[in-house]
This record gives structure tokens, sequence and C-alpha cells, in this order.
């Protein structure tokens, strides 16, 4: 075992020194395949969830290899600068520091990963958190300084217009509980992941004690299951039989559910861990049904802005700012990022 | 001869008005006339005719006075009472007619036109409650809590009115389901969850797609059944065919004088000249009433019913592009088809040529309520000002401000002063309807019974006037 560890970090890094040295993409290809292989391991919660992430990861990875456009890994992202965040003259940085603030894009309605708290009009969650230490970053203050609302602009946009927003300049960066995946690495960059989330399901707690259905159960019966349209969790239902019922917006799907017309939510369970926060009848079940790394969204124009913002997430993770965040917004039991970082220069 | 005088010796006292020459017969020979009864075998030389044909000419109603009197007598009272008749019948239709209009279709048309606008101003103010978050000012609960009490005492008492059950009972299913899901948005809200704003989300589709048309379905069935019984009320040929009728008794009356004249050398006979004078008096009086009760159910239409019609069209229209606005801001996520919504209502509503407050302001020249038509043109242009800042700054990231705007800036007052100076115009023209209306009404009223008494007078005139012609003959 040891020495299958071994030989793979010699490997992998040899790969990594061949292909800085080479040009770049197509050798850093097989390189990185390996080191999906393990990452995949580590990330994936159960024999299933492995299995498909490897098999989809391994079958986009060979589309965007032959693509030369960069290897699919969502956990590989531009390296840091060494030595923290620093806004250095004439990068993307310093052009937000001279324009005053910064402008994201975010979700308001996604319970405690980005939404807009009607009971003291702040927007606030996780997603908000990276933001905000970015922001922090930028304009040299503290995260936690009433000073960060003036520093940035944060702007409602839908599901479809986070890549589009991102790459007409609309917003500098995107913070959307945004699932890291071969097709968007193409439109976009991404920062190292900041939460890995899976998909699961939301049902409701059974009455009398009993073992909340999974969706294999759920399809067997053929029953109804929500997710919001254009979002890959219906094709994920539609896989397991059961029926799916497309929505506008998450919220609706818990309204389905409570009011008992569907049977159960598939999302990514930080999305779910939100609604179980509004309807404690609900529960979060089942296995990992697919793998959601999330990362901040940042246009292909800028390289050196992802540099800086791995920076600042690396930074978050090490002085603890990270798992504060997660312990208040996700689950007071977070542990620090157990997935993979890959940096690729 | 002797027959005649034994006639006229039997009538008790005789009659006047005779030749002298017929008085005083031989007593004998009438009573043997009388007690054979035998065909007359009257003197010969008198130059009377023979009793048995003048007995035969009478029943023929040959040239005798008499007979042709009798048949005259029996003609006219026909044709009065057929008159009468006809003119009763449409006394009595337009007098239902009229009375439908006030006491049926007006209130049932009126109480449909309230839970429209109930149903839709309570989504309104919902919305208001949901965008305002934890803590929505009682002011916009109370509006809320009024609109759906007083939407629910308008479906009972549109129900205890006869309105058709299938629509009743769709507003009362659906009401319930709304109101528990504004309560559940409510509930969330105050608590700060978002599932708040994804029922309100539900419950507002509910309204605009469901109750609303049902409720403007409702309106139009009783406006429909209003026109109709306007129309019963107001009709033209029944009248049109009762005066030619009349006219035509008038002229049945004025021929029978003349002939009368003519035969009793009297220039008038009292009986018909008083037929006649009750005639034109019931006529009169029809036609009369007949004209002040159209024009005044026409006024109700023209200046009470269309000009609603038109006023209410606007003012749903205008709640449901500021449930959008406030929808807009409460989604919150960059989704757009709240703010399309709005926009299409804009214009609709204009105010341009062909647009709903054009339409509204048209229809209300010359009510009571074309001042409060106008100022609502101008608010409406007001408000859209007002949502243009909205929008822009919403866009621009200052969603806070954006709400304030809605809730208690300019966008409020402006909007705010449309619903009301609709609302005024509404309630303006609709009592213009009821008082047009019930006036109209009363134009008519004792009509049918009047219309009877005089057929009935006329009846007993003629039957006077003309019996005393025929006992001149016995």
């Amino acid at each position: 075992m040891r020495k299958t560890a071994i030989a793979l970090a010699a490997l992998s890094a040899a790969a990594m020194l061949a292909g800085c040295a080479a040009t770049g993409p197509a050798a850093a290809g097989p390189a990185a395949r390996g080191q999906r292989a393990a990452a995949s391991q580590r990330a994936a919660t159960s024999k299933d969830g492995s299995a498909r992430v490897t098999a989809r990861t391994a079958s986009a990875g060979s589309a965007s290899g032959s693509a030369g456009a960069g290897s699919c890994n969502p956990y590989a992202s531009l390296s840091p600068e060494p030595g923290g965040p620093a806004v250095t003259g004439g990068s993307f940085a310093a052009k937000i520091r001279k324009q005053g603030f910064l402008i994201a894009g975010v979700d308001q309605t996604t319970y405690h990963f980005g939404y807009l708290n009607p009971l003291d009009g702040q927007i606030e969650g996780f997603d908000i958190d990276m933001i905000k230490d970015v922001a922090a970053a930028i304009f040299g203050i503290s995260p936690a300084s009433s000073a960060i609302a003036s520093r940035v602009h944060f702007k409602a946009i839908s599901d479809v217009d986070r890549i589009k927003d991102v790459q007409d300049g609309t917003v500098d960066i995107v913070a959307h509980t945004m699932t890291v995946n071969c097709a968007r690495q193409q439109q976009v960059d991404f920062s190292t992941i900041y939460y890995d989330a899976s998909a699961q399901i939301l049902v409701d707690k059974p009455a009398g004690g009993g073992t909340a259905p999974t969706l294999a159960r759920l399809g067997q019966q053929h029953a109804r299951v929500c997710a919001t349209s254009g979002s890959d969790d219906l094709a994920i239902i539609a896989r397991a039989h059961a029926t799916p019922v497309p929505e506008t917006y998450w919220t609706d799907c818990l309204v389905l559910l409570e009011e008992g017309q569907v049977a159960g939510i598939v999302t990514d369970n930080s999305i779910l861990y939100g609604m179980q926060a509004q309807d404690p009848d609900t529960v979060v079940t089942g296995p990992a049904l697919e793998a959601e790394p999330y990362g901040l969204a940042i246009s292909k124009a800028h390289p050196d802005f992802v540099r800086f913002v791995n920076a600042v997430l690396a930074r978050a993770v090490a002085d603890g700012q990270w798992l504060a965040s997660c312990r208040q917004w996700v689950a007071s039991t977070c542990q620090r990022p157990g997935w993979p970082i890959d940096y690729v220069s | 001869m002797a027959g005649a005088a034994a006639r006229l010796a039997d009538v008790p006292g005789g009659r006047s008005g005779l030749p002298a020459r017929d008085h005083a017969p031989a007593p004998g020979t009438a009573r043997v006339a009388q007690r054979t009864g035998a065909p007359g075998t009257g003197a010969p030389g008198t130059g009377a005719p023979v009793r048995g044909t003048r007995r035969i000419g009478t029943l023929a109603a040959g040239l005798s006075t008499p007979g042709r009197l009798r048949r005259m007598l029996a003609w006219l009272i026909l044709a009065t009472l057929a008159w009468g008749s006809l003119a009763a019948f449409t006394a009595f239709q337009h007098t239902s007619g009229a009375g439908t209009v006030v006491s049926a279709s007006e209130p049932l048309t009126h109480d449909a036109l309230q839970i429209w606008q109930s149903l839709s101003d309570a989504n309104d103010a919902a919305g208001a409650a949901v965008l305002a978050g934890a803590l929505p000012p009682q002011t916009v609960l109370a509006r809320y809590t009024s609109d759906i009490n007083q939407a629910k005492r308008d479906i009972a008492d549109a129900a205890a009115r006869g309105a058709p059950m299938s629509e009743i009972q769709a507003l009362q299913v659906g009401l319930t389901s709304y109101t528990d899901e504004v309560s559940r948005a409510e509930a969330n809200d105050l608590l700060g969850f978002p599932v708040g704003a994804g029922y309100f989300r539900q419950a507002s589709t509910q309204m605009t797609g469901q109750l609303l048309p049902a409720a403007h379905d409702l309106y139009t069935l009783e406006d429909d059944r209003l026109a109709s019984a306007s129309a019963q009320a107001t009709g033209l040929p029944l009248v049109v065919v009762t005066i030619l009728a009349g006219l035509a008794l008038g002229y049945a009356y004025y021929r029978c004088a003349r002939w009368l004249t003519r035969r009793t050398h009297r220039l008038l006979n009292g009986g018909l000249a008083v037929a006649g004078a009750v005639a034109a008096l019931a006529l009169l009086w029809l036609v009369s009433a007949y004209f002040i009760g159209r024009s005044d159910l026409l006024a109700a239409q023209s200046q009470g019913s269309t000009p609603v019609i038109a006023l209410a069209n606007a003012d749903i229209a205008a709640a449901k592009a500021h449930t959008d606005e406030a929808l807009t801001l409460i989604d919150n996520s960059g989704d757009d088809s709240y703010q399309g919504d709005f926009k299409t209502l804009q214009g609709n509503l204009g105010p341009g040529p062909g647009t709903l407050l054009a339409k509204a302001q048209s229809a209300t020249a010359g009510s009571p309520a074309a001042g409060d038509a106008s100022a609502a043109a101008r608010q409406a242009q007001a408000w859209f000002t007002a949502h243009q800042a909205v929008r822009v700054a919403d866009d621009q990231g200052q969603h806070q401000d954006a709400v304030a705007m809605v809730l208690s800036g300019a966008a409020k007052q402006a909007y705010g002063n449309l619903s009301a100076d609709l609302g005024q115009a509404i309630t303006a023209d609709d009592a213009a309807f009821a008082s047009d209306a019930s006036s109209g009404q009363g134009a008519f009223s004792g009509l049918g019974p009047g219309i009877i008494a005089a057929t009935l007078v006329m009846v007993a005139a003629l039957v006077w006037g003309l019996s005393r012609r025929l006992a001149e003959y016995r």
C-alpha cells in the first residue's frame, strides 16, 4: 500500500515537472488522470459514487484532453503565488481595488449559502462568506468588519446566467453553489474547490421512526421527485426510474414536498441542508448520488485573479476562517476540508 | 206596428224619444199579440214591416240599428279588452325587466364586481406583506384580512341571490386553499425562511390563474344577465305595437262615434267619449312611462355599468402589475419573468390609444367618474416612472433601496393614488347605476295595474254608453 502511494506520488511529481517544462496541457493530461483516480477514491463516499465519478470524469477527461483545453479535474486550479494573497500592480485585483468595490454574482434565495435574510435585510451564507474573504483580501480589511458591505456589490443572478455574466464581465466573480465540471471548465475558470457537496435526496421524516426511503426505493415506486428545471438532478431522478418533477426554484420544490405533492427532492446536500433547516420534518438521506464540488467562477481572461483567489482560500483554511464559516452555515460537525486541492501552474 | 207598440207598452214607463204616434196602442190587440206569439198579422195599411221579418232581421244583424249596435258594442268590448291585455302585457314586461334589473341583476353584478376587486387587492396586499419580510406593517395585514373577508361575504351573498353554483364553489374552494398558502408564506417569512417566498409564488399563481379568471367569468355572466334584463325593460317593439294598436282602437271608437252620431242624431255618445278619453290617457301614461324609464335605464348603462367594467379592467390589470413588481423583488434571483409580465401589463394599461386606461376615460366621459378616471391616467404615468427607478436600483445591486421604494417610497405613493382613483371612479359610477336604475323602475311603477283598471273603466263606459242606445229600441 505504502509502496503504491510513494510510486504514485513520485510519478505525479515527475509528470508535473515534465508538464510545466513542456507545452503544458497535453503533457499534464496523463498525470492529471492519475491524480484524478486517487482523488476520486478519496472524495467519493460510497462505491456507487466513486465508480460514477471516475467514469464521468474519465470520459469527460478524454474529451477535454483531445480538445486540448486543459485537464478535466474539478479539483485542479491555478496555483497561487507563494506568500499569501497580494494585490500586485496591473493585476485584476488591483483594478478592482481602484474601482472601489467587487461585483459578485450570487444567489439570494438559497438558505444558508446565499440568501437575503428578511429579518435584518442582510445577504448572508457560506458562499457570501467566501466572497467577503476575497473582498477583505483585495481591500486589506478584516472580513468581519462592517466596511465590507460597501466593498461588495452583490448581484442576484439566476442559474442560467452564471457563466454568461462572468464571461462578459457583468460580474467579477460568481459564488453560487456552482458545481465544477468539464463542460463549464471550458467556458470559465474556477478557483480551488471550497466545498465538496454531493447530490442526495431530501424526504419527509418517516413516521414512527422507520428508515427514510432512498432514491432507489422511490424509483421502484415510480414516485414523484422534484428538482429545478435545467439541472443535472432531473437526469439522476430519471435514471433511478422515479418521476422527475421540474420546478423553477428550489423553494418551489420544498413547497411541493411540504404539501405532499412530491415524495422527495434531489440536489446538492448543501441546498438540502438549508431546506431541512426550514422544515425539521424532513431529512437528508441516502447515498451520495453524484459529487458536486463547488468552485468560485472567474473569467478566463484573468488567470492572475484565479491565483489570487486560491491564495485567499488557502489562507482561510489555514487560519480557521473557513472552518468557522462552515460550522456557522453548513453543519456544526464540519471538519477541515478533506478533498484534494490540485495546483496546476 | 202593433208588435212594436206592444213591446213599447211592456217597457215600464215607455221610452221617450220615439214619435208620439207609437204610443197609446189598443190594449186588447197588444195582449192578443203577446199571448199567441204567432207571426204577427199586423194591421194592414200601417206601413210597418212584418213582425217576423223584423225578428229575423235582428238575428241576422242586418240593417237593423239595435243589431248593429249590439254588434258594435261586442266588437268594441273585444277590441278594448284585447288592447288592454296587450298594453298590460307590455307594461308588465317592462316593469318586470326593470324590477329584475334593480332587485336581482344589479346586486348580483355588484357582488361579482366586488369579489373580483377584493381578491385582486388581497393578493396585492399579501405580496406587500411578503416583500416587507418578517415584520409587515399592520396596515398591510389589515388590508389583506378585510379584503378576504369582503370576498367571502360577497361570495355568500351572490350564492344566496342565485349565482350559478359551479362558479361559487370554484371560488370558495380556491379561496380556502389560497388563504392557506398565504398564511404559510407569512409564517415562514416571519422565521426568515426563503420557502415563504415559494408559498407566496404558488398562492399568487393560483390567484391570477384560477381565482381571478373565475371571478371575472362570474362578473361577465351577471353583467350579461343585467344587460338582457335591461333590454327587456327598454325594448321598443312591444311598445310600438301597443301604440299602433291603441291608435287603431281610437280610430275604431271614432268611427263608431260617427256612426252613432248619424244614426241617433246626438253629437256625442257619453260612454264612447269616456272610453276614448280613458284610452288616450292610458296610452299617454304608457308612452311617457316607457320613454322616461327607457332613458333612465339606458343612462344607467352608459353612465353606470359600461364605465364600471372598463374601470374594473384597468384596476385589475394595475393590481396584477403591482404584484409582479413585488414578486420580482421577492424572488430576487435575476429571473425576469415577472418583470416581463409587468412590461406587458404596462403596455396594456397605457394611457395611450386603445389601452385600458384610455378606454376607461372614454367610457366615463359624462359620468360622475370622469374626473377620477383622468386622474388615474396621470397617476399611472407617475407610477411607471417610479417603477423604472426601482428597477435601476435593483439591477445595480441596491436591493434594499428598491424594496423601500416599493413599500413606502415614490412607487408606493403613485400606485396607491392610482388604485384609490380607480376605486373612487368605480364607486361613483356604480352608485350612478343604482340610482338611475331605480328611477327607471319607478317610472314603470303602477303601470300594469293602471292599464288594467283603465281597460275595465273603458269597457264599463262602453257598456253604459251603448246600452243606453240599445235600450231605446226596446
